[in-house]
């Protein structure tokens, strides 16, 4: 894990500075205001921008090494704090898409695998191919629209946590959810048709039909654990994209969470918070791998890591 | 201009239409602000389309710090937001001039308290502007160059600061009544002089509430402020929200009555195509511009006949009528805000190089020129823009496509704004997109961008004229109106008709819409000093 974020750490510490423009450019000459050359020279130097590369990156692995991923260049904020402030409704709304997705993926491709070329398999197959092509946040201006036209009401614009005010909460949160929810399920339910129609496929299976198992009995004991593996390693890699990826999906709902601060962090070239999100999102990614692996071996008894 | 809003498409009726044009015969007659019994009470919601870097006005430069901190402070003088652009007392009780135009005495109000208690006195004041004025150590303070012409600020009692000036000058009140000149409290500013990045202690109309970041801003009714009987509402919450698509949904729900920047036209007709007569709509010259600035070191932007067949290639007039449906562009002007007391009227402006009536006339004359200078049909430059869509890449094709009727193939290049500050500031353009927002109709302020670059940093245009820095010397510091018009006109004929070193395209038109229940709120021509929150309350 260390030499995987340690890699991480180098490629975005240089990448971010390739990018032409600085935060204290944007943040004092944007705005069209006469600031002299001596006023930005000033600032860089307080923000260690005067300083040397190797300087900069030493320091930043310095404040790391003691969990200190050090101010944002843009607020003067602990990066901490402004990551933490936004973890929370991403990660509630990650995981709200994924119960969705799930709940939704799981029966669909089972029904589209198990009664596969009839009606059915047809119309999950329109169900989980139009959730493919249908963008999560083009389905989130439709929700607006269809909201402030019909209803002339819009979910709540500002974030209110779980355990204050669960109906507010969940009336803001339901609508980007269901949106980014339904295109997770078309990906999911695809992944659990064909994996499933291989696994039934299987000699074990038609031995267990043979031997007049109930249907559903063979499906649901023998067929579909097996299954879900690959259905396991989709659910898990969607999941870690959904704390940093829902960028637009944030936008068209004004939700403050970890993909918005990236664009912001970007924008601003607020080098310090670009770093400390990479290094989220990277960490994130690993231990939902390790999550994944974990969940493969529980699944699968022949599979043992020592 | 104060017109309500209309309800258009299937839910038109006549007796509808009856009831609208009577609510706009009565609201352009009496306006929103109208003599009503202000109600105390409520929350106002609006929108700020970005947020504060810091909470430190002293050193941002955004309106996004304005709006939603600068109701916890006061200034020592204001703009009065519903006479515009008279200057008013705020924590000042009034100040008076020498003859000689070089020192003004300032007495404070007695009684005014900090929202922790503590009483203001002149030494507060004395510390604000020395912070603003005369920065020690890493205290950044993005308006110093602004007061060159204060020598000296002391406080020779606590009811008393007098600022004393090197040389007079006529711009002195308005510009110290900038509303980024937040009075602190001097013992904080003593304590840590970037205590206030990060905290917030004024003596405001509004208490500090909460600040949720990225969230929304809150603000509360502080009870013992000094104007009496005011503020009118319990608070309010300001939203941060960028996208326009969702600050149009949050007007049109009502979880904000208002955004105090501005929206585009088609914005404007979405809003009150779905709030009809709930929606009122207010529009002013904005004291915002887009401007053409050429890189006068690269060739053949050195010469100034191939820059005036640039600029009279610009169908502005056209361009306005145009473009004003789209885009929050339109007013046609020099250097001066049109309609603003030292713009010039029509009759003067049209003399100036691309301000003809005669389009075709002008065209012919600008492809003259290109054949003197030796610029070939078809020649390419690029034109570099800032990609903020509204209104700077309107205005980006709408020029690309006045100098290709002169015969010029103009490259268009958007970028992101910082690659594009860094080519600007670099001289790494052609012709380029710049822009200027201020907070008020002032030469001194308007014309400092253009006085040569090694004056001016926010002077892109690499030149250096000492013509222009000599007029701009003599404007600032002449106390005679009349004389200080003339200096303008001929700093104005020198840049834009003689030199056109850069070029004025079109000023911007500022649309307010808001809702119909919002009063006391009168739009001045930009949005840094409006709102004034302390004036503003809610009907229902």
């Amino acid at each position: 894990m260390i030499p995987t974020l340690l890699a991480v750490a180098v490629l975005v510490f240089v990448l971010v500075r390739v990018i032409p423009g600085d935060v204290v450019e944007l943040r004092l000459v944007s705005g069209g205001t006469f600031v002299t050359k001596q006023v930005v020279e000033a600032e860089r130097a307080r923000l260690g921008l005067d300083k040397s590369l190797w300087r900069q990156f030493g320091d930043w692995m310095t404040g790391i090494a003691r969990f200190d991923l050090g101010t944002s260049m843009w607020t003067g904020a602990p990066i901490t704090h402004e990551i933490g402030i936004r973890l929370q409704l991403s990660l509630q709304l990650a995981l709200m898409a994924t119960l969705i997705a799930v709940a939704v993926a799981i029966p669909l491709g089972t029904i589209a695998a198990v009664r596969r070329g009839t009606w059915a398999d047809a119309v999950v197959q329109v169900i989980s191919v139009s959730g493919l092509a249908v963008p999560s946040f083009w389905l989130g201006i439709l929700f607006i629209l269809f909201l402030l036209s019909y209803f002339h009401w819009l979910p709540p614009l500002t974030f209110t946590p779980l355990w204050q005010n669960p109906r507010a909460n969940l009336l803001q949160l339901i609508w980007p959810a269901l949106a980014v929810g339904y295109r997770y399920s078309a990906v999911t339910t695809r992944m659990t048709r064909s994996s499933l129609l291989e696994v039934l496929r299987e000699d074990y299976v038609r031995t267990a039909w043979s031997k007049g198992l109930a249907g559903w009995r063979v499906v649901r004991h023998h067929a579909l654990r097996n299954a879900l593996l690959p259905v396991v390693a989709v659910i898990g890699l969607e999941f870690a994209f959904l704390i940093g990826g829902l960028v637009v999906t944030e936008q068209v709902f004004n939700l403050n969470g970890i993909g918005k601060l990236f664009v912001d962090a970007i924008s601003h070239r607020d080098y310090t918070l670009i770093q400390g999100l990479m290094l989220l999102v990277s960490f994130a990614y690993i231990v939902m791998n390790l999550g994944i692996d974990l969940m493969h071996a529980w699944l699968d008894p022949r599979i043992a890591y020592q | 201009m104060i017109t309500p809003g209309h309800a258009q498409g299937r839910r038109r009726r006549p007796v509808f239409l009856a009831l609208v044009i009577s609510l706009l015969v009565v609201g352009t007659a009496i306006g929103p602000t109208a003599a009503q019994q202000p109600r105390y009470g409520g929350t106002l919601n609006f929108i700020v389309s970005a947020e504060p870097p810091s909470f430190d006005a002293h050193r941002e430069t955004t309106f996004a710090v304005l709006h939603p901190i600068r109701p916890h402070y006061n200034l020592l003088v204001k703009f009065d937001t519903q006479n515009y652009p008279k200057v008013v007392p705020d924590l000042a009780e009034s100040w008076t001039a020498s003859s000689d135009g070089l020192t003004y005495t300032f007495k404070i109000r007695r009684g005014v308290r900090f929202h922790d208690g503590s009483i203001l006195t002149s030494r507060d004041v004395k510390a604000s502007f020395d912070r603003i004025i005369f920065p020690k150590g890493d205290v950044v303070s993005v308006r110093q160059a602004m007061y060159d012409v204060v020598d000296k600020i002391e406080a020779p009692n606590p009811n008393t600061v007098v600022f004393t000036l090197k040389w007079p000058s006529p711009s002195f009140i308005p510009i110290l009544a900038s509303p980024f000149n937040w009075i602190y409290k001097a013992d904080l500013l003593d304590k840590d002089p970037h205590w206030y990045e990060r905290n917030v202690m004024g003596t405001g109309p509004f208490k500090f509430g909460e600040y949720v970041r990225g969230s929304a801003w809150t603000g509360v009714r502080n009870e013992t402020y000094f104007v009496r009987g005011r503020p009118y509402l319990d608070g309010y919450r300001a939203l941060f929200i960028g996208r326009a698509a969702a600050q149009v949904a949050a007007v049109r729900s009502g979880q904000a009555l208002v955004e105090f920047r501005g929206f585009s036209p088609s914005q404007r007709d979405e809003i009150t195509q779905g709030l009809g007569a709930k929606v009122t709509v207010q529009e002013s010259g904005w004291l915002c511009n887009n401007l053409v600035v050429f890189n006068t070191q690269k060739r053949p932007f050195d010469d100034a006949r191939f820059r005036r067949a640039l600029t009279l290639a610009i169908d502005r007039w056209g361009g306005s009528r145009a473009l004003s449906q789209i885009a929050f562009v339109g007013p046609v002007g020099g250097i001066m805000r049109p309609g603003s007391a030292f713009a010039p009227p029509e009759t003067e402006l049209v003399k100036l190089a691309g301000y003809g009536r005669d389009i075709n006339a002008a065209r012919a004359e600008a492809k003259k020129l290109l054949a003197e200078v030796g610029v070939p049909d078809g020649f390419e430059f690029t034109l570099k823009n800032r990609n903020v869509q509204m209104p700077y890449e309107y205005v980006g094709v709408f020029l690309v496509d006045q100098w290709r009727q002169i015969g010029l193939n103009v490259r268009h290049v958007v970028q992101e704004t910082g690659p594009y500050l860094a080519d600007l500031r670099a001289g790494n353009y052609e012709a380029s997109v710049d822009f200027s927002c201020d907070f008020m109709d002032e030469p001194d302020v308007q014309l400092a961008k253009f006085i040569s670059n090694d004056r001016s940093p926010a002077n892109y245009g690499n030149y250096v004229d000492r013509t222009l820095d000599r007029l701009y010397n003599e404007e600032s510091r002449t106390r005679d109106p009349g004389k200080r018009l003339q200096l303008v006109r001929q700093f104005e004929k020198r840049l834009l008709d003689e030199k056109i070193y850069q070029i004025y395209v079109l000023w911007w038109q500022r649309i307010i819409p808001h809702w119909t229940s919002l009063k006391g709120y009168k739009m001045t021509s930009n949005h840094y000093v409006d709102p004034d929150l302390e004036v503003l309350w809610i009907s229902d």
